[in-house]
């Protein structure tokens, strides 16, 4: 359990998904765990990687705070509507959603070619300096970008916050793609930015999975200590890692999960 | 209004940055320790007591797992709201009214998550 926590942490600072899509399905195909509690557990493993890997981006100027706060704050105002709405829904439609969302996670990155593998920030330009009165949209940019469509942005924060708080994921899978694709940010400062915005998006919603009762500590805790320890390596081993063979990885343990889910959707 | 240099920005983001890694050490901490007493008591990874506060401080006086457990995801979920809280201080204390409205916004949605989750408990 620790071990399968680590590995999902690794990926998840790494990509900034936060772990909980390799959680779920280890928990629930592996362990035996019913998908809801699978989905509490997973929100904490997120925040502890969120926490373990915004700190090491943050230090090294990589994660964006402003932007960071600006999007989560639509995120945190999904998640509440998501961590309402997942108990009206039941374990099978849950688990056809997850291999839905896995699915098109999968296609998505496939589609991807290395052209978009924008370099990292330049870590010695970090004295930016707003003008006297920028729009609001100008003073979240960081050296070398501007962010753009900040509408489009929060809209998608919205639904990535609802379906973190559905799925027990961190919402990386919704915000690195609105960030990089929609807003002009790029790749490695929207997989930062996303690890640090993913803990305040899960603690809204695993706030309300603690009250109800359904995040077991015995699992919790050694899932956490896996994902902390897999999130520590993996942010601090990021600049070192060619993204283009964690992604095939990626898709492939993805679309495996993918089937399994949709057979437990089917009652398969 | 006074607005935050890069210098000042900088010094936020390494403020906030050494608050994440406090947290999560912390509760990473508490985590481990319930963890060892589990494996010292023999408790297999399934079925915990669930949450109830009033048991915490027992719980921890007599070194059952459950209460480091609980301290520690405690810890955990409260981790990334005291981020949004020293933001709020950061970006007043800056003169940044619009991150600060921001940030007070985020902890007012985490806010009514607790209270819609306790109102519609059981």
């Amino acid at each position: 359990m620790i071990a399968g926590g680590a590995a999902a942490g690794v990926f998840g600072s790494l990509l900034g998904l936060g772990g909980g899509i390799l959680i779920v399905p280890l928990l629930t195909l592996v362990f035996g765990l019913d998908l809801r509690q699978a989905v509490g557990v997973s929100l904490v493993a997120v925040i502890v990687t969120s926490g373990a890997s915004a700190g090491v981006y943050l230090q090294r100027h990589v994660a964006n705070l402003r932007l960071g706060m600006t999007l989560e704050l639509f995120t945190a105002v999904g998640a509440l509507i998501g961590g309402l709405v997942a108990f009206l829904l039941s374990d099978r439609v849950l688990a056809g959603l997850f291999a839905a969302l896995l699915m098109y996670v999968a296609a998505t990155m496939l589609r991807r070619g290395t052209a978009d593998e924008a370099a990292p920030p330049d870590e010695s330009d970090s004295a930016y300096e707003p003008a006297a009165d920028p729009p609001f949209s100008a003073s979240l940019g960081g050296p070398g970008y501007v962010v753009r469509n900040v509408g489009f942005g929060a809209a998608g924060s919205v639904g990535a916050g609802v379906v973190s708080a559905l799925l027990g994921i961190g919402g990386g899978l919704v915000k690195v793609p609105v960030m990089h694709v929609i807003m002009g940010v790029p790749l490695r400062v929207a997989t930062a930015t996303s690890n640090l915005m993913i803990g305040v998006t899960a603690s809204a919603s695993a706030v309300i999975y603690l009250l109800r009762g359904e995040i077991d500590p015995y699992v919790a805790g050694p899932i956490a200590i896996g994902a902390f320890v897999g999130a520590s390596a993996g942010s601090r081993a990021a600049h070192r890692i060619d993204l283009r063979f964690l992604r095939i990885l990626f898709v492939v343990v993805l679309l495996y999960t993918a089937v399994q889910m949709v057979r437990r959707s089917v009652g398969g | 209004m006074a607005r935050r240099t890069g210098a000042e920005s900088d010094g936020l983001d390494q403020a906030i940055a050494r608050l994440l890694t406090a947290g999560t050490y912390l509760s990473v901490a508490l985590l481990g320790i319930g963890v060892v007493l589990m494996a010292v008591a023999g408790l297999a990874p399934r079925g915990g007591p669930a949450f109830d506060p009033a048991r915490l401080g027992a719980d921890l006086v007599a070194l059952r797992p459950e209460g480091f457990l609980w301290l520690g995801l405690i810890a955990a979920i409260a981790t990334p709201s005291a981020r949004v809280a020293a933001s709020l201080i950061g970006y007043l204390r800056g003169g940044e009214r619009r991150m600060a409205g921001v940030s007070l916004l985020i902890l007012g949605v985490i806010a009514l998550s607790v209270l819609l989750a306790t109102a519609t408990e059981g």
